[in-house]
């Protein structure tokens, strides 16, 4: 099969299967809601501080994707469809398939997340380019490294909460890029003054791709 | 796959020799490190006895993970389960090695940094990385003891493994650099630059890194070979 069209293909079908429930979104946008709402609770009505609000950002964002995404691959051997699979498509469409999808959840997370965020505690951003490319690049390595371990953590027997303590640590480049990117966004600094970050946040995002479009391999063979 | 995994020997003369080595070394480095003159500076003063111990023990850690690194990538090539046993007992040292240069490095700041407040830990950039670090290790054996089927493990952790490594330099160089902080290494210089080590202390201080890699060398293939061995018996447990 064309790479493309099988990619495509893996992505269609995910896609499909999650607009027919929708239970894989709902969850990850409910979840971080309750957490943003949850954390403004906690803290109470008092302004924060930019550092402070860039940073719960940016931890609703992670806990989400560590605990929403696990099941892209765990529901493909509940389902007993990995040997379709396999069968029918190289294991690079099938990752990419995946990423895709993936990618497409934690951008509507991020969306949403940052919009009900804004909203909430009535931030103006003053260099939205800014934050927008901090969140871009920040879903991009997010969604990568967490599409690789969700296929790692299917393959073990005993899951339960493997997923965020694999992913978490090494998630911390990235978090304290984007909540550094989101920060000086959120006080209106300049794109030079945050190239450090953005750099950041693209290296960590191409080195986690190609790693992981490597490793998958040997994650999806027999 | 291939499994023949031939016993991890290791040639006797040169063992009892970097024995040897690494007892007189690490012995004078402590008799040295504790007794030697070392120069008089500002805020360092005695506490830079402990460039002698924590250094090598952070050049260790690095050796460690290179070690672990290149047998998970092999074990991926080749699928010698006594890889993945090389692997991870690089790793398990990497972890304990790490443990003592936090330790250290601890104590230091301590004395140093934050003279005067009475903390241990002030969350510098250097420090928590290294803590982060630590962590991905802890991740890397709790993956391990979820899967039972040695060759699953075997495969799975080392793409954990290497995964964990391609994020490492962000971890330990990338990031840490960006950050305003007191360790050497910090905005952008480098640790070891001309001025940072005074001539009489790379007397002390060579040998000291060379005791401990031998140090680490001689634990690891004594470790591989009871892990090999384990191994062994528990795939043929009448033996």
């Amino acid at each position: 099969m064309d790479w493309l069209a099988g990619t495509w293909a893996v992505f269609r079908k995910d896609l499909r299967i999650e607009l027919r429930n929708r239970y894989g979104i709902n969850t990850l946008l409910l979840f971080v809601l309750g957490t943003l709402l949850l954390v403004l609770f906690a803290v109470g009505p008092q302004p924060l501080s930019a550092r402070v609000q860039s940073a719960l950002l940016w931890i609703a964002m992670l806990f989400a994707a560590s605990l929403g995404l696990g099941r892209s691959f765990v529901a493909e051997a509940e389902g007993g469809t990995v040997l379709l699979l396999r069968l029918n498509t190289r294991p690079s469409m099938v990752f990419v398939g995946k990423l895709l999808f993936n990618m497409l959840l934690v951008g509507g997370l991020t969306l949403f997340a940052t919009g009900a965020f804004l909203f909430l505690l009535d931030i103006s951003v003053r260099t939205p380019g800014l934050l927008a490319a901090a969140l871009g690049l920040g879903t991009i390595g997010l969604a990568v490294a967490t599409t690789l371990l969700a296929a790692l953590v299917a393959r073990a027997a005993r899951r339960g909460p493997l997923l965020p303590v694999l992913l978490l640590p090494l998630l911390v480049p990235l978090l304290v890029s984007g909540t550094s990117a989101t920060r000086k966004a959120f006080v209106g600094r300049s794109w030079l003054q945050a190239q450090d970050e953005l750099l950041t946040l693209l290296g960590f995002a191409g080195a986690t791709l190609s790693a992981a479009v490597i490793l998958f391999d040997y994650l999806w063979e027999e | 796959m291939a499994r023949s995994s031939p016993s991890p020997v290791v040639n006797h003369r040169l063992y009892r020799l970097v024995r040897a080595t690494v007892a007189v070394l690490l012995t004078g480095v402590i008799l040295a490190g504790f007794l030697g003159r070392i120069p008089e500076l500002d805020i360092l003063e005695q506490s830079a006895r402990n460039l002698y111990f924590h250094v090598p023990m952070w050049f260790t850690l690095m050796g460690a993970t290179i070690v672990s690194a290149y047998h998970s990538l092999r074990y991926l090539q080749c699928g010698d389960r006594l890889r993945d046993l090389r692997a991870r007992e690089a790793a398990w040292l990497g972890l304990i090695f790490g443990i003592l240069g936090i330790i250290t490095g601890m104590v230091w700041a301590r004395f140093t940094w934050y003279e005067g407040t009475g903390k241990w830990w002030n969350f510098d950039p250097k420090q928590s990385m290294a803590a982060v670090l630590l962590l991905i290790y802890g991740a890397y054996f709790v993956l391990r003891d979820s899967i039972e089927e040695p060759d699953t493990r075997g495969r799975i952790a080392a793409v954990y493994n290497l995964f964990a490594v391609v994020t490492m330099p962000f971890l330990l160089y990338i990031i840490p650099r960006q950050l305003p902080s007191l360790h050497p290494g910090g905005e952008g210089s480098p640790a070891f630059s001309q001025t940072d080590l005074a001539p009489a202390m790379r007397w002390v201080f060579y040998p000291s890194v060379l005791g401990f890699l031998g140090l680490f060398w001689l634990l690891y293939t004594q470790r591989v070979r009871l892990a090999w061995i384990r191994d062994q018996l528990r795939d043929t447990p009448d033996l």
